[in-house]
């Protein structure tokens, strides 16, 4: 479970990059947390996962709280960036077993869990082969591995089908839905909004840090009036124009 | 979530996989391979055949070769035969090194006998020098025989050729005038005799391992730079920052996987350096020029190694401090140029004339351990001084590290909010239980060379009364190990009971702290007696000279003020900053075992530093008594009941000083090279046992002794 209560982030005086962000995901929900760029989603993430220090507010996972647990919040949560890039003189099974390391893991248990997720993933043939020479459909799969590796809880994904073709995609789309199987909480940040709706159970629209409108999509074409993810942010966009007085 | 996901790996595995991947990274990047392997092998022996041509010059010049020119083959055989003769009534010199190397001689005529070839010649180059011959009329008033003596203005060897020449027609003058002295029954006696005695300048035989220093330094910097850059920027720029970051482990314990195995190929690449310089020098048969005449020895091996090791550890961990903030290859070498020429600096200065190591160098970082590195060829370095430098090296790589830590990895450096360097200085927003690891790790780098320096000003001051010094060294102390850590603490808004480790304990731990406070001291006096008769003393005459004038002056002044200044405060400062803050800002990273290790080394490595001076011998015995002091802060939970055993223990100590004469009837001698009775030592033993029980019962009757396992934040 995890749940953010008044998560704020501001860099200077002038800049918040979040603003008093209050969420809660369950369990085996995939929560989208929508927005364009700039709109504080990775910033958001980034305070969960406690590489940046919150303004106020907190976050926690399972009951571990961010300033007080940030150790047990990061052996919690397994991360999915766009932006993630791979050891290229190291092969995926060495990738594994530093990871693996790195959350405590044991050899055996290292062992083990390559030989699941190289059958699950599909990642068997090119196991021992340096990250250098794999192709950019092999490396997203070795990254949803690698986050997937401790067999966390929660998983966040950071623009998970950024530069990735149709058939990319499609393995992320199945993916996730592999996690919400497992009952694993999702957080899925991204600017697609078409692929959100395919993907998410309910979601968030962020807009300049600031949560707008949250529900799944019925309960947003309720309280919006309109009918598509697209609309609604257009919607967004159009009223802040509005307010900041341009044509 | 499943076990597997759970710490079960312990944590020096854990450490040394980390290590590994490093290693494994980094060794298989063929980009390193390059710099370790290549870059030597195609180096040197470039280098050494530049070298070769420098020496066979250097030799060229040690045996010069004159062209003299004259006009007619007649003045020819005249210069001929009195450069001969000149030559052999020249003074005999003392010894034949003194004599100056005798040039090759090529004598040549001109087929145009003028005086405006002869010029020609000269101004050409053609001829070194020019000699115009003009015999004159004997019977004639004037010289016999006119010698002129034509060289380029600017030209070294005409000079040099000039000289040789006008010198041989000298003493052949002079030995023609004496000549016909004697044959008119008269004696010549000259007013002056003169005599050339060359004399070697110290540096002459090793001036060239005088640039070895300089050399593993540059050797030293290029191994560790593109290791340093890969493991950090490397790790920004090729995105896998973030899942390092994400990972549940301490920064510092990454970053020690990466200073590792930055140390590790810095050490591979100076360790092929040396390899390709011997092998080439070998080959090229340079041994004696390069590595003096004994060639390159085991002992000297092992003393460029240490150099070399020193260089490794001190330069890694500021080329990780520094690369640490890059976020880009680009960046990372931007912030690099500027260190390699601030490195070239100290590199030249210590080439000048009148820089030794001493205390004052010692602190200098870099130009500490060049001057070290030069004492240990030259074989004139004093251990005090090289401990100086050593340990004041480790506390700047310290320090370094403690930057590295705080910059590596975050992401906010862009934009100034977090992370930066100057969050070190900066006042954090909301206050902490406990010091940082960085922040008591800078502010120990701080203290070392304050303390090094108050010290020793201190000693210069023994015409000053002992009352005044006495209360100076208080006042420095407070200043040192109380008001600065405090000052530290309020400015990074510590709380002073949790951040200086005072609270309460547990009944039983007082008297236990008495009795290790008042028992432990013969154990430590025995240990310095042992050290000193296993050769372990540093002690000279005119420093046991200053302790026992010391000791005398203190009779003077009130025993109560000695103990205050001597024991009270020392005891009540050096426990609040060793055992309370360093020891909280250790125990947010560290189990408590290792915060009590690392206090205690930095302890004794403080004690080794006396007024004006160093004491080797005191590590031991201090590091010791340091690991006592945290083990008894540890168990109890508060710095309180180490504060005890601090100022009873000193207090002892300085009375019994202050009053050896009386207590010699006991058994004690009045040196510190007598032992002590096996019944003072059989008590202290027992004594100590007695102390470590009582502290274990009050464990086990009050849990809340120990401490709750830190944060790994």
């Amino acid at each position: 479970m995890i749940v953010l209560e008044e998560l704020t982030k501001q860099f200077g005086e002038d800049v918040t990059a979040v603003d008093r962000l209050s969420l809660s995901v369950s369990p085996g929900e995939v929560y989208g947390l929508l927005g364009p760029n700039g709109a504080g989603k990775t910033t958001t993430l980034r305070m969960v996962l406690g590489l940046l220090e919150p303004t106020s507010g907190e976050a926690s996972i399972h009951g571990f709280r961010s300033s007080e647990d940030p150790t047990e919040i990061k052996r919690r949560i397994g991360l999915v960036s766009a932006s993630a890039g791979h050891y290229q003189w190291l092969t995926p099974r060495e990738t594994f077993e530093y990871f693996g390391c790195g959350y405590g893991m044991t050899d055996d248990a290292v062992r083990s869990r390559i030989d699941d997720l190289a059958e699950t993933m599909a990642i068997v043939d090119f196991l021992d082969r340096r990250c250098a020479h794999l192709s950019t459909g092999q490396q997203q799969r070795v990254t949803l591995a690698r986050a997937l590796f401790h067999d966390p809880p929660v998983v966040l994904l950071d623009e998970p089908t950024r530069g990735l073709d149709v058939v990319g995609a499609q393995v992320v789309f199945d993916y996730v839905g592999r996690l919400r199987d497992e009952g694993k909480a999702v957080v899925v940040c991204t600017h697609q909004l078409e692929e959100a709706e395919r993907l998410c159970d309910r979601f968030g629209l962020l807009h300049r840090g600031r949560l707008r409108h949250e529900g799944d999509l019925e309960e947003l074409r309720t309280s919006t009036g309109r009918r598509t993810l697209v609309e609604m942010f257009l919607a967004l966009l159009e009223a802040d124009r509005s307010v900041d007085g341009e044509p | 979530m499943n076990d597997v996901g759970r710490a079960s790996l312990p944590t020096w595995r854990q450490q040394a996989r980390f290590t590994r991947k490093e290693l494994r990274e980094t060794l298989r990047d063929r980009r390193t391979i390059v710099t370790l392997v290549l870059m030597p092998v195609l180096l040197y022996p470039l280098l050494g055949l530049g070298f070769r041509f420098v020496a066979i010059q250097q030799i060229a010049a040690e045996e010069p070769e004159y062209r003299l020119v004259t006009r007619t083959e007649q003045e020819g055989l005249w210069l001929q035969q009195a450069l001969n003769a000149g030559d052999r009534l020249l003074p005999a010199s003392a010894s034949p090194d003194d004599r100056p190397p005798t040039p090759r001689l090529q004598l040549f005529t001109l087929e145009e006998p003028t005086r405006l070839a002869l010029e020609q010649v000269v101004a050409s180059g053609e001829a070194t020098l020019g000699v115009d011959v003009v015999f004159a009329d004997p019977v004639g008033d004037g010289p016999e025989v006119q010698v002129d003596l034509l060289r380029g203005r600017e030209s070294v060897a005409g000079r040099d050729a000039a000289d040789y020449v006008a010198e041989r027609l000298r003493a052949y003058n002079l030995a023609e005038v004496d000549r016909r002295v004697r044959l008119q029954g008269g004696e010549l006696r000259l007013p002056v005799v003169e005599r050339l005695l060359l004399v070697d300048s110290p540096e002459s035989p090793s001036a060239i391992l005088g640039l070895l220093p300089l050399v593993l330094l540059l050797m030293t910097v290029t191994g560790g730079v593109y290791p340093a850059i890969d493991l950090t920027a490397g790790e920004r720029e090729r995105g896998t920052l973030e899942s390092l970051m994400a990972l549940p482990v301490p920064r510092f314990q990454l970053l020690a996987a990466k200073f590792v195995a930055v140390v590790a190929v810095t050490m591979l690449t100076g360790m092929m350096n040396l390899l390709a310089m011997s092998v080439t020098v070998h080959v090229l048969q340079l041994e004696a020029l390069v590595f003096g005449e004994a060639g390159l020895t085991w002992g000297l091996g092992v003393k460029l190694m240490t150099v070399l090791t020193t260089f490794a550890v001190f330069y890694s961990a500021v080329l990780l401090a520094i690369t640490g903030s890059a976020r880009s290859f680009k960046e990372a070498q931007a912030y690099l140029i500027p260190l390699l020429l601030l490195s070239l600096a100290p590199g030249m200065v210590i080439l000048l004339p009148g820089w030794t190591l001493n205390y004052g160098t010692a602190v200098v970082p870099l130009v500490n351990m060049l001057l070290l590195a030069r004492s240990l060829f030259e074989g004139d370095a004093s251990l005090g001084a090289g401990l100086a430098a050593t340990v004041s090296t480790l506390f700047y790589t310290l320090v370094a590290l403690s930057l590295a830590a705080r910059v590596f990895g975050n992401d906010a450096v862009a934009s100034g909010s977090s992370g930066s360097w100057g969050e070190l200085v900066r006042r954090p927003p909301h206050g902490s239980a406990a010091p940082s690891v960085n922040v008591v790790l800078l502010t120990l780098a701080m203290l070392f060379p304050a303390y090094f320096t108050a010290s020793g000003l201190l000693a210069r001051g023994t015409e000053s009364p002992i009352g005044q010094r006495l209360v100076l060294s208080s006042v420095l102390t407070v200043t040192l190990f109380a008001l600065l850590p405090g000052l530290l603490a309020w400015w990074h808004r510590v709380r002073f009971d949790s951040g200086f480790r005072v609270r309460g304990a547990h009944w039983l731990v007082w008297p236990a702290a008495v009795v290790l406070g008042l028992t432990a001291w013969p154990l430590v006096f025995q240990l310095v007696v042992w050290l000193k008769a296993l050769g372990w003393g540093s002690f000279d005459a005119e420093t046991a000279k200053r302790v026992e004038e010391l000791l005398v002056a203190w009779k003077s002044v009130s025993p109560l003020v000695v103990v205050v200044a001597m024991g009270i405060v020392p005891g009540v400062c050096e426990e609040l900053f060793f055992r309370g803050f360093l020891f909280a800002g250790l125990r947010t990273q560290l189990g408590g075992w290792n915060s009590v290790y690392v206090s205690a080394v930095a302890f004794g490595l403080f004690h080794v530093v006396l007024a004006g001076g160093a004491a080797p011998e005191r590590f031991v015995p201090s590091l010791l008594m340091g690991f006592l002091l945290g083990w008894v802060a540890w168990r109890s939970g508060s710095v309180l009941p180490s504060i005890l055993v601090h100022v009873t223990h000193n207090s002892l100590l300085v009375t019994v000083a202050t009053y050896r004469d009386q207590l010699a009837g006991w058994g004690l001698g009045g040196e510190e090279t007598e032992s002590l009775p096996p019944t003072w030592l059989a008590a202290s033993v027992a004594g100590l046992l007695v102390g470590v029980l009582l502290l274990s019962l009050s464990n086990r009757m009050h849990d809340s002794g120990t401490e709750a396992p830190p944060s790994t934040s």
